[in-house]
């Protein structure tokens, strides 16, 4: 009986280190090869960039691919909710400028929270470095409308409210040209001499 | 032989009981006999860091011993996933939940199940026995993590045919649906109560856990294929140059490679007898190129769960 567990054993333990062995040397090849295909990883990386038109400087994270449409998809999908937002705040404000102080008040004051939302976005949004001048111009415009607007919203009269009219005319020009900019920056390839 | 072998010389939770945990190293003793090298008595003592994680420490008002807080370290890693999805729950994001919960859960579970299964080949190599209560844990955090998987799949995916359709629609997804019904009696009988009760029968029910990791490669197969045609496999940027790391069935074939083998009952008795002989070096010699090959696919798993986690925290979900 123990014979028979005593050669059993034997062959139990050399089936052991056979299995290890074989195993071991797959896996080290398998590593070998791996440490090797990672030394392309770099080249490769910038291969598959362009090939799939992607443009490393519009990637800030230097991980996604992020391409000239994905930006200004994601950019789009900032900016038209709130234009959208902010321009029925404004039309609201227009029907009441002239009879109801306490309606045109309130749709300054909700423009101004849709400002605010609208350059928070912006604020966090990755934009390449490239483009962060022409976003924080924007940002500014932004904040600049959005506190004459909460000035207005003070206003005790309704003659008071109309006298910032020209004023936020002024405001409201800044921000679409710097929309403008910022578009036209997003939706436009950088030139190689902007490339980091 | 039963006669001979001592009881382990200390209790607690986690004390050696054999009828209870699937796959422990020393079942093979009485299975199939002795070793030629056999010394029935190796078990009665604890290993030096086993007796190490058992001394108390002062930690507050009260005393905790050190393997409790080692415990809670290593097991609080299987949360994440969860935690990675916190955000798009509260908040009802059925589009973050749907682009990338799937990603975030399933890899999570992967990871969980792997680390789950790691516990078994690290007491056959270290004859260390304080962390083998992270087996329970990660098994419960696999079940939990597949389970939301599978939940959100089948209320957030835009697959047709309603919620059943959305879970069991596609080949691929039957395949992760056998793995939950699965894992929901595994969990249900994850507590001592039920360990009690079923006896001996418990562990062969545990044994269902090598079905559902043979599902996870039936699974894997069917999503991400033998090859790389795809281009874009694993942590979902078409730009990251690396489609052989990020293939999910490599990484997964890869790790279980040294799961497997160190499972097998001719190494694990080979293991064990260079142990008792003092040659632990040559025992890690032998299987360093396979637990290498273990780390390199656990690495991208890892990277595949924080890349898709992140994203999922943020609610800014990236699809593949």
């Amino acid at each position: 009986m123990s014979e028979t567990y005593a050669r059993d054993g034997q062959l139990q333990a050399a089936a052991g280190i056979v299995i290890l062995m074989v195993t071991g040397l797959v896996a080290a090849v398998l590593v070998i090869a791996g440490l090797i295909y990672a030394t392309g990883i770099s080249g490769r990386h910038k291969a598959a960039l362009a090939a799939a038109a992607c443009e490393p400087n519009l990637s800030p994270s230097g991980l996604q691919c992020t391409d000239v449409g994905m930006l200004t998809a994601q950019y789009l999908a900032i900016v038209n909710p709130a234009m959208q937002q902010v321009n029925t705040d404004a039309a609201t404000y227009t029907a009441n400028e002239r009879h109801d102080l306490g309606a045109a008040e309130a749709a300054l004051t909700a423009e101004v929270a849709s400002e605010h939302g609208l350059g928070a976005r912006l604020a966090a949004f990755p934009f390449p470095p490239v483009m962060v001048p022409v976003a924080n111009s924007l940002e500014q415009a932004i904040q600049a409308r959005a506190t004459l607007l909460a000035e207005q919203a003070r206003s005790s009269s309704l003659t008071q409210l109309r006298s910032f009219s020209q004023r936020v005319k002024v405001a409201n020009l800044a921000v679409q040209t710097e929309m403008k900019l910022l578009r036209q920056a997003v939706g436009t390839r950088p030139t190689a001499s902007q490339e980091p | 032989m039963d006669n001979n072998r001592q009881p382990a010389s200390y209790g607690g939770p986690d004390a050696y009981q054999p009828d209870l945990y699937p796959d422990d190293p020393l079942d093979i003793w009485e299975k199939e006999g002795p070793a030629d090298d056999h010394q029935p008595q190796w078990r009665a003592t604890k290993s030096r860091v086993d007796e190490w994680m058992d001394v108390d420490f002062q930690f507050g008002g009260s005393r905790i011993k050190r393997k409790t807080i080692a415990l809670i370290q290593l097991g609080a890693a299987a949360m994440v996933p969860l935690f990675f999805m916190l955000p798009s729950v509260v908040t009802l994001n059925s589009n973050t939940i749907s682009v990338s919960g799937d990603d975030t859960l399933g890899t999570g579970a992967e990871m969980c199940l792997f680390l789950c299964l790691l516990v078994t080949p690290m007491v056959t190599l270290t004859g260390m026995r304080w962390f083998v209560p992270l087996r329970k844990w990660y098994g419960i955090m696999v079940a939990a993590c597949a389970i939301c998987d599978a939940l959100g799949a089948g209320f957030t995916d835009t697959f047709a045919g309603g919620f059943l359709g959305r879970l069991a629609g596609h080949v691929f997804e039957l395949m992760g649906f056998m793995m939950v019904m699965l894992l929901i009696p595994l969990l249900i009988i994850s507590n001592t109560w039920a360990q009690r009760k079923l006896g001996r029968y418990w562990k062969r029910l545990q044994r269902l856990t090598y079905a559902i990791w043979a599902l996870l490669a039936l699974h894997l197969i069917l999503l991400e294929g033998f090859g790389l045609e795809r281009g874009a496999n694993g942590s979902g940027f078409a730009g990251d140059g690396d489609p052989i790391f990020h293939q999910r069935l490599y990484q997964y074939s890869a790790a279980s490679l040294f799961l497997l083998t160190l499972r097998l009952p001719p190494v694990r008795r080979w293991i064990v007898a260079r142990r008792r002989e003092g040659r632990n070096w040559l025992v890690w010699v032998t299987i360093a190129p396979t637990f290498a090959l273990f780390m390199f696919a656990m690495i991208f798993i890892v990277n595949e769960e924080i890349f898709k986690g992140i994203d999922s925290f943020r609610e800014t979900p990236s699809a593949e």
